[in-house]
């Protein structure tokens, strides 16, 4: 009966379908699977090359310089052929409409008139694997097979770009500090550009910049503080974009302690005017827990200038940790500060959450308590995520480095938790995984921001993150945030960072050489094994065991063992794991984003280059809608003991973003903010809200709607 | 009814002495939905624009320019005509928000030009919306109803029409436009408008039937016959308006079910039953779901979205801060 009545229309009308009850009130999957097909019938085939033999197609598109000739001059013919067989007898077929939408508008190698596609999905899946094994066929198989059976997915940079002649750098993410003083300014803005012309988003440390009103060569009342570089960068931002595939985008953390701090959230609100309006920049606070101690107290909160603090320590403010100085700097009459109640800080912060989503928080004393490695953490990135030790730049006056500092970027892939556990095999599916991220750094070298490519070199840092967790449970008949839910993610995080330490460490053996400063390491002292050789991160209850069942994970006698191994050999990636939000590529792999609850049980997804599509959930049916809870439903709590679960496990961050219903005012924003630090959450990513329609102007049978 | 006459003592409005609830919920509703159209960050649409045809940004451009004209009288003569029939001081206070959000929309459209169009083009428009018969005739309709001295329920209907009918043959083609993946942030901002206008068709309509249920069956049967007949009226030349901007990019049957499925949203505004039976009332899956703005999943960094709001301030208590 569908089919008849279906058949007629567009794909993009088959999918809205599914944002539309049906006459019994079921949701129309089938309307979705319809479209997926008909978007193949209708438009793919029509518009995809056609080739007789792969080694037609290699040979054409390596001659019309769409293919990198060195990428598969590393194999022999016979491997190919062999390695392209074993792709496409998998039989992969997308379950979803945006799923094949989203890969053919978004990833596939197109004509260069942007008319017709070259790759099919096994083609891009071949691809990045051959890329990253730069030669080695056994590994490149494993690559290959991870990928396409869902267990790993690369990051959007890196499976866009990999084995593709013109295109942009394989990594995501980017994170400069700047310092107080015109050439670093000057030299921040030339590498967001350069960086968002290669497809990255930068975040930039606006921490040591004086403030509004400090004094520039000893006159009074000269700077005009941080607001004026973000509108700087904001317009950078938009001017840059990668060969129009991607806007560019960034963002800014300012400590909560910077005298500018409260200006700076301003910039968001809705009547701001146009002159301070931020529109497309990011925010990010960064906060220690004295701040929560004062507004604990009700008390007023000390803001201090940024260019006497460094007068004073000789270092830059944000090398200060601001808990552990503060009564010394209240209490040093050369630091002019000036002081705002901390509570309505905190309450200022959550009405622009409110009215814009941001800023992202990110809590300074947990993060550097939770960092192994040496050094000081002072900002996060794009996605609130990446969260790595970095040094300052000096420079000549003819803008030259008189000093190279380093400064961070991470490349990123998530794995697809349940098809992960399917696989039953966690040490081969992590391994690949740390192995094609860490390939992604040794074949990067930002040369256009020197102190990126140092980072780079000197730390390998990764960041490995997983995503469908909530559909996993919801498959499983578990509730996303129940105790099984969250005893689940504990031990589970705790074996994949076993395995991702374990496979750092045959990495360093391999490579003969461990990132720059292990020594001082919290690994290379074993300090950071203590919890893992203390107790035992097993699942306790029946129902997590059934789900481990032929699972093999590590127990303390592994872990002991492990950490012997890497005190002896060391580690080769300085970071290894961060959770990101997984937009795109959970689409493309049929997953539920991150370790998030759901948004909604189907999705509207808006971006620029798709419009707006509708998703299902993964592995929902009309059978068990119960266990897809959506996160409004389930609170913010049981959200962040998932996430307190996991974090533990963690070396950097996790994209955490709260959500709320219109109808919540700025106190529950505060108080989900406060559970989230006692919680040891690191960092808080966007807060969303979702307004239910006034009873009466709602559209009906409207699946999104909630009602 | 409120008291009318000359002598009539000022009085201060007290919120705290309803005689509505709905006023209060709804001024609750328009006041977290405001915003500005500086919010949305247009200028990402202008790659976008430049992929439309020459015809489909002069019809894009003409059509936005009937909706200025359209809020513009709401703005500046629907709503405050409204307001010497308000039941309640509430009542007086909610319109006066409506006509600033009226204000606000009519704005916006020049906001949406002078980031996409060039002036030349801009005056054209405007002068094509001064000399289309159709829209002036839809225009001076539903202006007839407002003048002074008519009966305070026919221009409630009138509004209501216009609230919830007669924009969206305009409505159609920045929705339809989103789906198809171009101006997705003009989409959003007009997501906002339908967000708005979606409460004040309710709103008035609301009233509507406050007024309704208190005449006799006579009068209402007059007052019933009054709205279809102002309803097929207009009608009628929304499916010419109609049939002239869209019948050369090819939609106009579409946008002739939307109109069918909005007049019926209309007239159950008013309490009244639908016009159109349900098979002609179908409107395309994909348009129907991009008026829905709740949840939507944006990708921050190139949109802003319609579902943030002002929010609720409430100080935190100790015992918040309990750690």
């Amino acid at each position: 009966m569908l089919d008849s009545s279906l058949n007629e229309l567009d794909y993009h009308a088959l999918n809205a379908m599914l944002n539309l009850y049906d006459a019994d009130g079921n949701i129309r999957f089938d309307a979705d699977r319809m479209a997926a097909r008909q978007y193949f019938l209708q438009h793919v085939n029509q518009n995809t090359v056609f080739f007789h033999s792969l080694d037609e197609k290699l040979g054409y598109l390596v001659a019309e310089e769409y293919y990198e000739e060195a990428v598969l001059d590393q194999y022999t013919k016979n491997f190919m052929r062999e390695i392209w067989d074993a792709a496409y007898t998998r039989k992969f077929r997308f379950p979803t409409f945006l799923g094949a939408f989203k890969y053919y508008t978004s990833y596939t190698l197109k004509t260069r008139d942007g008319q017709r596609y070259l790759e099919r999905y096994e083609d891009r899946v071949v691809m990045t694997a051959l890329a990253l094994a730069r030669g080695d066929e056994a590994l490149a198989m494993s690559f290959m097979e991870e990928i396409l059976e869902g267990r790993f997915q690369p990051a959007t940079p890196t499976f866009l770009n990999a084995g593709k002649q013109s295109r942009g750098e394989l990594i995501s993410c980017f994170l400069l500090r700047l310092e107080d003083n015109m050439e670093s300014i000057g030299r921040g803005i030339n590498s967001a550009l350069q960086l968002s012309k290669r497809g990255g988003g930068v975040a930039l440390l606006l921490t040591n910049i004086r403030e509004h009103g400090a004094p520039i060569k000893g006159i009074e009342n000269q700077s005009s503080g941080v607001i004026p570089v973000m509108k700087l960068l904001e317009d950078s931002f938009s001017y840059a974009n990668q060969l129009g595939a991607r806007q560019g985008a960034g963002a800014v953390y300012l400590n909560a302690h910077h005298p500018d701090i409260m200006r700076f959230l301003d910039t968001k609100r809705e009547n701001a005017d146009e002159k301070i309006r931020i529109k497309t920049l990011s925010l990010g606070v960064v906060i220690p827990d004295i701040t929560f101690e004062l507004a604990k107290k009700n008390a007023d909160m000390y803001l201090f200038s940024p260019h006497d603090v460094e007068k004073i320590y000789g270092v830059p403010f944000s090398e200060i940790p601001v808990t552990e100085k503060y009564a010394e700097m209240v209490d040093d009459k050369r630091i002019r500060k000036s002081k705002v109640n901390a509570r309505e800080f905190f309450q200022t912060i959550a009405e622009i959450q409110f009215e814009s989503g941001y800023p992202y928080v990110m809590f300074e004393d947990t993060v550097n308590r939770m960092n192994p490695i040496d050094g000081r953490i002072n900002m996060s990135n794009l996605c609130s995520e990446i969260l790595q030790v970095n040094e300052a730049s000096e420079f000549n006056d003819d803008l030259s480095y008189s000093h190279l500092g380093t400064d961070i970027s991470c490349n990123l892939g998530s794995l697809n938790i349940a098809r992960t556990m399917d696989g039953k095999d966690l040490g081969r599916t992590v391994g690949a995984a740390i192995r094609a991220l860490t390939a992604v750094s040794e074949m990067s070298a930002i040369n256009s921001v020197p102190s990126v490519r140092r980072g780079n070199d000197e730390s390998h840092a990764i960041g490995q993150g997983q995503m469908n967790l909530h559909g996993f449970l919801a498959r499983e008949h578990i509730h996303y945030g129940s105790p099984e839910g969250v005893e689940f993610t504990s031990v589970y995080f705790a074996a994949v960072a076993y395995h991702a330490i374990r496979t750092s460490c045959d990495l360093a053996q391999e490579r003969k050489a461990t990132f720059k400063g292990f020594e001082a390491s919290g690994y290379a002292s074993g300090t950071f094994f203590d919890k893992y050789t203390d107790r035992d991160w097993l699942p306790e209850s029946e129902r997590v065991q059934a789900l481990c069942d032929g699972i093999s994970l590590p127990t303390r006698d592994d872990w002991a063992a492990l950490k012997a191994d890497v005190m002896k050999h060391g580690l080769f990636n300085r970071n290894l794991q961060a959770v990101p939000p997984t937009g795109s590529i959970s689409y493309i792999n049929n997953s539920t984003s991150s370790i998030h609850p759901i948004v909604s049980k189907i999705e509207i997804r808006k971006e620029g280059k798709i419009g707006r599509v509708y998703y299902p959930a993964a592995f929902m049916n009309n059978e068990n809608l119960e266990y897809y809870r959506d996160a409004y439903e389930i609170g913010p709590e049981a959200l962040i003991d998932t996430y307190a679960a996991a974090t533990e496990h963690v070396d950097q961050g996790l994209s955490l973003t709260l959500f709320f219903p219109a109808e919540a005012t700025t106190r529950d924003i505060n108080r989900a903010q406060i559970y989230a630090w006692k919680k040891g959450i690191k960092t808080i990513y966007y807060v969303r809200l979702r307004q239910e329609a006034l009873e009466g102007t709602e559209v009906q049978g409207c699946v999104s709607c909630t009602l | 009814m409120k008291d009318m006459t000359a002598t009539r003592i000022p009085r201060a409005i007290n919120w705290n002495r309803l005689e509505d609830d709905k006023d209060l919920e709804v001024w609750n509703r328009l006041t977290v939905n405001f915003w500005l159209p500086e919010k949305v960050p247009l200028s990402n649409d202008i790659q976008s624009w430049a992929t439309l045809t020459g015809h489909e940004k002069q019809l894009t451009i003409r059509v936005f320019t009937g909706l200025t004209l359209l809020d513009t009288i709401q703005n500046t003569v629907g709503a405050p005509a409204l307001m010497p029939d308000a039941i309640t001081p509430h009542e007086e206070a909610v319109l006066t928000n409506i006509a600033f959000m009226e204000a606000v929309h009519a704005r916006s459209y020049s906001s949406i030009f002078s980031t996409l169009c060039s002036t030349r083009e801009i005056d054209e428009a405007f002068r094509w919306s001064e000399e289309n018969p159709h829209l002036q005739a839809k225009a001076k309709a539903v202006l007839d109803t407002y003048v002074p001295g008519n009966d305070p329920l026919k221009r409630k209907i009138a509004s209501v029409f216009l609230e919830s009918f007669l924009f969206y043959s305009g409505f159609y083609l920045p929705m339809y436009w989103s789906s198809r993946a171009k101006l997705t942030n003009t989409a959003d901002l007009i997501r906002l408008i339908i967000r708005d206008e979606a409460v004040h068709g309710y709103y008035i309509g609301y009233k509507f039937q406050r007024g309704y249920e208190k005449l006799s069956e006579a009068e209402q049967a007059e007052l019933k016959d009054y709205a279809f007949g102002l309803m097929f009226e207009l009608y009628g030349i929304e499916n010419q308006y109609t049939e002239e901007l869209y019948d050369e990019i090819g939609l106009t049957e579409d946008v002739k079910v939307f109109l069918h499925y909005n007049a019926n949203k209309a007239l159950q505004n008013l309490g009244f039953e639908a016009l159109f039976p349900p098979e002609v009332s179908e409107v395309n899956p994909a348009i129907l779901a991009a008026l829905s703005p709740d949840s939507e999943n944006h990708d921050f960094f190139s949109g802003s979205g319609s579902s943030y709001v002002i929010g609720k301030a409430v100080a935190t208590e100790d015992e918040d801060w309990d750690f």
